[in-house]
């Protein structure tokens, strides 16, 4: 009941916090030159026009808004109610993501929303909450036996927890955040810590099906991945976003262009400029040293997250927040990658940063879990 | 439990190795920037200075207008817009001084209209002229060098394939305003995008407009075009079939010639508005190019706004034509019977004010059906009476929808007015004046007085009478189909009812063999309706001749002419009503008019002036081609 008293306000990480904030009101003030149009009006949710010469930015705005509050919330409820709800949380995301492979709607050709008369769910979302939350239960349940590092047979009910929302993700087709998905609960795995030679009998494995999986994946993300290798054979069709994206980061030079003075942005040279691709317009107007600034708050937070899981008294708080950790530490990597040309085009969008209201609730709906965390660490103990 | 304890677990190495490996991939990621940004930078720089991008906009083709039978009305053009790209111009001033001098517009309103948009970014296209000439552009071509750039861009403006038909129902389209752009109705629309501003185009905007494409070009440093980038195709907007008949339109339009006024056909029994001409009309094709001061103060001429649709706008007093309504509420009331006869000395005395019968010399002894056909007006002064103010408002107003605006849907609608003891005392503030007298009764038993209604209001009121009691609501719209032929809206066969009357048979009956009366018989006020007897369409009517007071001036203005009619008479097909401002007499103004209108609705050719033969089987002398 008093899960949220005098001492519990004593372990408030103040650098979460910090980077916490600091991250998105950087990425508002990228946002209001990516979004720049002089002569825009903003209609906010059907309600006024405003006007405003960023339609991004004053949207953003209101997302970061409506996510502190959900933050707050992550915040307040006790971390053993996720442990207690955790498979629940994971069934419902697991019916939803069924669910829209039969009735959902399709945008862009990929199945991935639920229409809920008027919003939109986006059930994969769900599933990152409820697979890190998962996962932490089912190793923490399950610590390896001989107390160092889990071995082949211990590996398959928590492998199986990850694969089933994995494939039915790929099959939307949405692979970025299937590949995401696999990446936080494998992370969580190798936190507890894998066998050498399991770890090895798995990359051979994963390797072997390799070739199968690729023959599997739709015509698109298989010619996303070959352009990748190669983006200036097809300029126009796949290999325009890397190209495009790589002259824009690239002209950035040392110091940028400047603010709001990005020609590969403001020209619309990048169509998702404000969402998947914003890093780009950093980089063209901030440059190199921007680039660094940004790498380094998303550094910062990082430590601070892993701080937090590091002090933790028991092993599902440490793997909640470790998940999470891992969760957006996969997307920014993911997503700068693909947007300096390191990996392919698979439509993850910067944490914090880019243009978007889900991601920006769910994602600051872990930080709060991970406060919340932080908060109780010596509080907690799960019944 | 003995699983949340971790003593075997390094946790703390753990996180150590885990902020290693964020470092590690982070540094990776610096690596490329340092890479891409700085070693090859300078590349990348270049090769965005030579990239860029021109984003235009494909306005897309409006959808069309057609008649009831699918012929075209409005459809579009190529026209040429001047347009400039800041950005190309060394020195943008001069560049558009230069073609002023060219186009001999005056250079500073070309400025004006730069600044204007000043907003859009320096790569946009901003537009100066549009719709030039042929020559222009020519001139223009010939003159490029001078005019760093200058583009000319083929865009689809509006065809009025004739002329000013329909103008008031079709309306007219004009570039979006600085108003409109802040109103969320307008969500979407751009500076500089030209939409229905009046009329069917305005009301249909929605369905007309169509999406607009874009091409994304690719151009060098010079403004060269290199190549497209991506582009989405422009998608037509929706075609808009009116109810309105071509032929009758003309027919009605070319009758107001002249003249001020309105003439309207309505189907009674779907509401459907055949014809509906106003006059004076504006031609909508002016609004293409830039609307000049003076047409501007020709267009809103204080004497007659050409803007105003007289048919839906216009209010005038019914005139006689309301003592059809009287008529109904006197026989569906009990105060009069059919048979009654009534002296007409030619005037009636109340009090000691005499209100006097359009025929000085007085009607003798008139019943109902000879009240109406002749239009006597001592009849209705007593019948009036009889029924008093607030049952006549009764009729008029709950039952026939007079003073109610008809939900035609297109511009604003004046409601008219049909007073009441009720409506005296809440408009005046005089205690005086807030009382009703009863002697304010008669003018207003024959459509005089404080009482207004528009055209389309006596076509309503009128197609119930002859329909049968249904209060139907006017349409103008049959159906709306995309550019690819699926069809978004269509208005059902039946009419949609305000209103299904209450009324005798017998009594509509009654009132429809007066008002054939009103045409066939050799005594009746609106025999100049009738058709051709050879064809045997028989016509009925009423015809009204409003007093136009202007207590103002105290110059007496010459009368409103009125007539409304119907036909064939058995089985009405077509309501109509005629109203000519200050046009003098209803039978021998607006009468011929209406005739017109149902000729061409029955199909039956003019017959040649010369050979004119006598409508009637006796030619009626030309006094009693006057009432009221």
């Amino acid at each position: 009941m008093t899960s949220l008293d005098k001492r519990v306000f004593a372990h408030f990480d103040w650098g979460l916090a910090f980077f916490t904030l600091l991250v998105p009101l950087f990425g508002l003030v990228v946002l209001f030159s990516a979004g720049y149009d002089a002569e825009g009006t903003v209609n906010l949710f059907g309600l006024v026009n405003v006007n405003f010469p960023s339609a991004a930015c004053l949207k953003q705005g209101v997302y970061l808004m409506v996510g502190l509050i959900v933050m707050c919330i992550g915040i307040a409820i006790p971390t053993h109610t996720f442990y207690r709800y955790s498979f629940f949380l994971y069934g419902v995301a697991l019916v939803l993501l069924v669910a829209v492979a039969g009735v959902g709607v399709v945008v862009n050709g990929s199945r991935r929303w639920l229409d809920l008369g008027g919003f939109n769910l986006q059930p994969s979302e769900f599933m990152k909450l409820g697979l890190i939350v998962t996962m932490a239960r089912v190793l923490s349940k399950r610590p390896p036996r001989d107390g160092r590092s889990y071995r082949f047979s211990e590996l398959l009910v928590p492998g199986l927890f990850i694969v089933i929302p994995m494939v039915l993700i790929a099959r939307q087709p949405d692979l970025g955040t299937a590949l995401s998905l696999g990446i936080v609960g494998v992370g969580q795995i190798l936190f507890v810590g894998v066998r050498r030679k399991t770890l090895l009998a798995i990359v051979i494995a994963v390797l072997a099906l390799a070739y199968p999986a690729w023959e599997m994946l739709h015509d698109y993300q298989q010619r996303r991945i070959l352009v990748l290798l190669d983006p200036e054979s097809d300029p126009k069709g796949s290999g325009y976003h890397i190209t495009q994206s790589k002259i824009a980061v690239g002209s950035g030079e040392l110091f940028g262009k400047g603010y709001r003075q990005g020609t590969q942005t403001q020209l619309e040279f990048l169509p998702e400029h404000t969402t998947d691709f914003v890093f780009s317009v950093l980089a063209e107007e901030w440059g190199f040293v921007g680039c660094l600034f940004l790498l380094g708050l998303f550094f910062g937070l990082f430590v601070s997250m892993l701080r937090i899981a590091s002090r933790t008294r028991d092993l599902f708080s440490c793997l909640l927040a470790f998940g999470f950790t891992v969760q957006i530490f996969a997307h920014v990597v993911i997503n700068i990658g693909m947007v300096i040309g390191l990996m392919p085009v698979v439509g993850i969008p910067l944490p914090l940063i880019s243009y978007g209201g889900s991601s920006m609730l769910s994602i600051l709906f872990g930080l709060g879990i991970v406060q919340g965390v932080s908060m109780r660490r010596l509080q907690y103990r799960p019944s | 439990m003995a699983s949340f304890e971790r003593p075997s677990l390094n946790v703390n190495m753990r996180t150590w190795v885990a902020m290693g490996f964020c470092a590690a991939c982070l540094f990776v990621l610096a690596l490329r920037l340092w890479h891409l940004q700085i070693i090859n930078g300078h590349v990348f720089r270049d090769r965005s200075e030579n990239n860029r991008l021109r984003m235009v906009y494909v306005p897309p083709p409006r959808g069309l207008i057609l008649d009831r039978n699918g012929e075209v009305l409005v459809r579009n053009r190529p026209s040429f817009n001047v347009d400039f790209v800041t950005e190309d111009s060394p020195n943008p001033e001069q560049t558009v001084r230069a073609l002023a001098e060219i186009t001999g517009q005056p250079a500073d309103d070309l400025l004006e209209k730069l600044t204007r948009q000043g907003k859009r970014r320096m790569y946009e296209p901003k537009l100066l002229l549009r719709d030039v000439s042929r020559d222009l552009v020519a001139k223009i071509a010939a003159q490029r060098y001078r005019l760093p750039g200058v583009i000319v861009s083929v865009v689809p403006a509006r065809d009025y394939i004739h002329g000013d038909l329909a103008a008031h129902a079709i309306g007219y389209i004009r570039e979006i305003s600085g108003e409109q752009l802040k109103n969320p109705l307008y969500a979407g629309y751009r500076m500089g995008d030209v939409i229905g501003q009046y009329g069917i185009e305005a009301r249909y905007e929605r369905y007309l407009q169509g999406e607009r494409g874009s091409q994304a070009v690719i151009v060098n440093a010079a403004g060269n075009k290199i190549g497209e980038a991506y582009s989405h195709l422009a998608l037509p907007g929706s075609d808009v079939l009116l109810t309105i008949d071509r032929r009758l339109q003309e027919v009605a339009d070319r009758a107001l010639t002249g003249k001020k006024g309105a003439v309207v056909a309505m189907d009674p029994n779907t509401g459907d508005i055949l014809a509906m001409a106003a006059a004076p009309r504006f031609a909508p094709s002016i609004f293409t190019t830039e609307v000049s001061k003076e047409t501007w103060a020709d267009l809103v001429d204080a004497k007659g706004n050409k803007l105003t649709n007289r048919v839906t706008q216009g209010v005038y007093p019914p005139g006689s034509v309301f003592k059809i309504f009287v008529a109904a509420a006197a026989l569906s009331e009990g105060v009069v019977t059919p048979h009654e006869r009534f002296f007409c000395p030619g005037y009636t005395l109340f009090g000691t004010r005499k209100f006097r019968c359009h025929k000085h010399s007085g009607h003798c002894s008139v019943d109902l059906f000879e009240a109406i056909v002749q239009s006597c007006d001592v009849y209705f002064y007593t019948v009036g009476q009889r029924l008093g103010v607030d049952r006549i408002y009764q009729y008029a107003h709950d039952l026939f929808e007079f003073g109610e605006p008809t939900g035609l849907g297109i511009g604003d609608e004046s409601s008219g007015l049909i007073p009441s003891t009720a409506w005296k005392a809440k408009y005046f503030r005089n205690p005086e004046d807030k009382k009703w007298y009863p002697g304010e009764t008669l003018p207003v038993s024959i459509g005089q007085g404080a009482i207004t209604t528009t055209p389309l209001q006596i076509v309503r009121g009128l197609s119930a009478v002859v329909n049968g009691g249904v209060v139907v609501k006017p349409r103008i719209v049959r159906k709306v189909v995309t550019s690819d032929g699926r069809l978004l809206e269509e208005t059902p066969a039946t009419p949609e009812v305000v209103r299904k009357l209450d009324l005798d048979p017998e009594i509509l009956d009654k009132l429809k063999r007066s008002m054939v009366g009103v045409v066939e018989d050799k005594r009746g006020t609106g025999h100049r309706a009738a058709l051709p007897e050879v064809h045997g369409i028989s016509v009925g009517g009423k015809t009204g001749t409003a007093q136009v007071a202007s207590r103002e001036s105290g110059i007496k203005d010459e009368d409103h002419a009125w007539f409304a009619g119907y036909a064939p008479a058995d089985n009405p097909k077509i309501v109509v009503a005629a109203l000519v401002e200050n046009g003098g007499h209803g039978g021998a103004e607006a009468a011929p008019i209406a005739q017109d209108v149902l000729a061409a609705f029955f199909g039956i050719p003019d017959p040649p002036p010369e050979e004119a033969a006598p409508r009637k089987k006796k030619p009626t002398p030309v006094v009693e081609a006057s009432d009221d």
